[in-house]
């Protein structure tokens, strides 16, 4: 029986990568090698506060809230280090990307040392890595800046990169980011860990609500997932397609881009039938998606597998895509198919909308398509091999006599 | 995809997978695999050599079938896929540290 502490955004907070980690954690809870799960998240607003702890019942591993790092702070590596110290789990696994810290350049990357430090202190370490520095568009990601603050923050990027590979597993979610850091680094404990869908969810319906056919999207905006060429391209079908639309913002702001989608409503305040729905809370993402006839996933840069794409997946919908190198392999690799739009063009992006919306049948093949993607692979079944890869770290870490006690045991 | 199943000595039971084992035709190997745990099998060797094609979706339902056969104290073991692009993925995830794979399944079977 695992110990497993896992540093993660979750909900209530706003943190990118929450929505991950809340499934995750979920997962990994239900799952009979696990016994205790701690999740070291980070510090809420005052006046919002993590659910109580929960003991071990029904099957599911007992769940302890330990915020201990604040977002944007110096000193969030030192503290998870601590707090690990405190409870001395059997893995640490830290859910990551480049900007999980902070929106600045040197808390951001400070916070990166979280797993080195850990793994120095004795704590096997595992990192999930939704992104790395060389596929990473630093403006996009709010990292912009003069050509020489960019070389200097790739450098930077390189070396924490690095520091990263010092814990005993790092996992990716695209194949071309194992082969990157590989080659590159010459790591040879980098893995593989497809996204998988959040729930395996019953063949859904097919049949649309009564009403406008929705265009939906859904994230966190403001950085490499921007809706301005949506609603450009959202204006021309307008003119184009008899049937009523909506266009539904579904989310919020990054937390590395404030202010963006208020500065977007007022950019395009004058155009009709755009609903912004601000924070969706979980309970009301399955009406979202069951209500959307399309799902837009208007990225600008790779980042990464996408987590809508797997909750549009499973929720059987058509979905439209940004014709971006790596994405577009995982995409097909993963057994998605969808509507490909050039990624500066509304035109293509209109255009890749309309064929969906005015071809039921096509649309529908679509979503079925993408809804048997999406089973073939959980996220329970992702979480397996998350613990056989950990099982087999431990083995390795024990003493030759330990692994024997141990198989002892499990007999 | 074809699936082709036989029994052996001390309950072990060979699947020999061939052509494209990916998320459209996985549900087919779970199904049969959920059959043959349901009939006590526990030992399984799993020959790849003749797979064209193995995705994430596939490969999940290996190891699905390794935490289950290993639950009941068997185990699971892969004869490697021979063709490149089913061979990648089990590269990639590194489940070749994982599985204990045999390159001659007679020898292996023999051994038991």
């Amino acid at each position: 029986m695992m110990r497993i502490a896992f540093v993660t955004t979750y909900p209530p907070g706003k943190g990118t990568l929450n929505e991950y980690g809340f499934h995750f954690a979920n997962h990994l809870r239900q799952k009979d090698e696990v016994s205790e799960l701690y999740l070291l998240v980070d510090e809420l607003p005052r006046g919002t506060t993590y659910p109580a702890d929960e003991p071990a019942e029904d099957g599911r591993a007992a769940l302890f809230y330990r915020p201990c790092w604040r977002f944007g702070s110096w000193r969030n590596a030192w503290r998870i280090q601590q707090a690990v110290a405190n409870i001395k789990p059997d893995i640490v696994l830290f859910n990551l990307q480049f900007a999980t810290f902070s929106e600045r350049r040197v808390a951001a990357a400070l916070g990166l040392l979280a797993p080195w430090l850990s793994r120095q202190n004795g704590t096997l370490s595992a990192v999930l890595l939704h992104n790395i520095m060389e596929k990473v568009d630093l403006h996009q990601a709010g990292f912009g800046g003069s050509a020489l603050l960019e070389s200097v923050t790739r450098l930077a990027g390189n070396f924490f990169t690095r520091m990263l590979l010092r814990a005993d597993m790092v996992a990716v979610t695209i194949p071309r980011y194992v082969e990157i850091l590989s080659e590159k680094y010459k790591a040879d404990h980098v893995v593989l860990a497809p996204h998988g869908a959040f729930e395996t969810i019953p063949q859904p319906s097919f049949n649309l609500p009564p009403g406008p056919l929705q265009i939906m999207t859904f994230g966190k905006f403001g950085t490499y997932k921007r809706v301005e060429l949506l609603i450009q391209a959202y204006e021309r079908l307008l003119q184009r397609v008899s049937h009523p639309l909506e266009l539904v913002i579904a989310g919020s702001d990054s937390p590395n881009a404030r202010g963006y989608l208020a500065r977007v409503q007022a950019q395009y305040a004058h155009v009709e039938g755009i609903r912004y729905t601000g924070y969706v809370p979980e309970e009301d993402v399955p009406t979202l998606f069951q209500a959307a006839a399309v799902v837009v996933l208007p990225y600008t840069s790779t980042t990464g597998s996408s987590g809508v794409l797997h909750q549009a997946g499973s929720y059987g919908k058509a979905v439209v895509l940004p014709h971006l190198g790596d994405f577009t392999d995982l995409v097909l690799e993963e057994g998605y198919t969808g509507q490909f739009y050039m990624p500066d063009d509304p035109l293509s992006l209109a255009d890749a909308i309309e064929k969906l919306l005015l071809d039921p049948g096509f649309r529908e093949d679509c979503g079925r398509r993408n809804y048997l993607a999406a089973v073939g692979l959980p996220m329970s079944d992702v979480v397996d091999w998350y613990l056989l890869h950990f099982e087999r770290l431990l083995n390795r870490s024990l003493a030759p006599d330990e692994v024997y006690q141990q198989a002892m045991v499990f007999k | 995809m074809n699936i082709e199943l036989q029994e052996h000595i001390v309950r072990t039971w060979v699947i020999r997978l061939s052509g494209r084992l990916d998320a459209f035709s996985v549900g087919r190997l779970r199904e049969q695999q959920e059959s043959l745990l349901e009939a006590g099998g526990k030992r399984f060797l799993v020959d790849l050599r003749g797979l064209e094609f193995l995705d994430s979706a596939g490969l999940a339902a290996l190891v699905s079938l390794l935490k289950r056969a290993r639950q009941l104290g068997g185990d699971v073991v892969l004869v490697a896929p021979t063709h490149e692009e089913a061979r990648r993925i089990l590269t990639l995830t590194r489940f070749d540290q994982v599985f204990r794979q045999v390159e001659n399944p007679e020898s292996y079977l023999n051994s038991l």
